[in-house]
């Protein structure tokens, strides 16, 4: 179970489990996001490569505006496939 | 345990049911199964994106001895094929040309104990080793 919301804050929430099998849902709001943006990873208890890919290239994108995404709250799993991705040097994380 | 699979990104929440019941029958605590479900999720998926099968299926079997636990993912190849091999990581190249391909099998890589291929009889076999903590 999957699913990304954006709370009446704007931030962006994402809860379950992100796999490559629910990555068209994801790119499908991220390609939305025209400016920078607080992802909150509170409920999410699981991300592969397949989430990794959809955020890098959202950041990407949102870089050459100048603007950005921040990740909030992650769990301790999450944040490790972060560093071992080395994403911990491309996002900032709080 | 053992169990087949279709080739596809939709048997993914099957594969995923498939580790749960072995990660609930052999007590896995959560960092091992996270690491397991990552793994197999990314072998699986590039097996489905660029594996040279020749039968529509995948086989995964879970086994725990002692403190260790294997799972093994195969499917008939007409010649060895390995999908675990190192790929450029590009962790060395600008961020904005950073590309996700490889990023998978260096995570999956990173968080197993070990990560073998073999070739046996036509068939492509993946093996994946996690120790477990006592």
């Amino acid at each position: 179970m999957f699913s990304i919301t954006v709370n009446d804050k704007g931030i962006i929430v994402l809860t379950g489990r992100f796999d490559a099998s629910q990555v068209d849902a994801a790119r499908e709001v991220f390609a939305k996001l025209e400016s920078s943006a607080v992802v909150d990873f509170k409920d999410l208890d699981y991300i592969s490569s397949a989430g990794l890919g959809v955020l890098l290239a959202t950041q990407q994108r949102l870089k050459k505006g100048g603007k950005a995404m921040k990740l909030v709250h992650m769990n301790r799993m999450v944040r490790d496939v972060f560093k071992i991705a080395r994403f911990d040097l491309i996002f900032e994380i709080e | 345990m053992r169990e087949q699979f279709e080739k596809d990104i939709g048997s993914l929440d099957a594969v995923f049911g498939f580790l749960r019941r072995f990660a609930d029958q052999e007590r896995l605590d959560a960092r091992a199964s996270y690491v397991l479900d990552l793994a197999v999720e990314e072998f699986f998926t590039n097996i489905v994106k660029y594996g040279r099968g020749t039968g529509n299926d995948v086989l995964l079997e879970a086994v725990r001895s002692g403190q260790t636990v294997t799972v093994r993912l195969e499917e008939r190849t007409p010649e060895p094929f390995d999908v675990t091999r190192p790929t450029q990581t590009q962790f060395d190249i600008p961020f904005a040309e950073r590309k996700p391909g490889g990023l998978g099998i260096h995570i999956a890589r990173e968080m197993l104990d070990g990560l073998t291929y073999d070739y046996v009889d036509g068939t492509s076999r993946i093996t994946l080793t996690k120790h477990l903590e006592t």
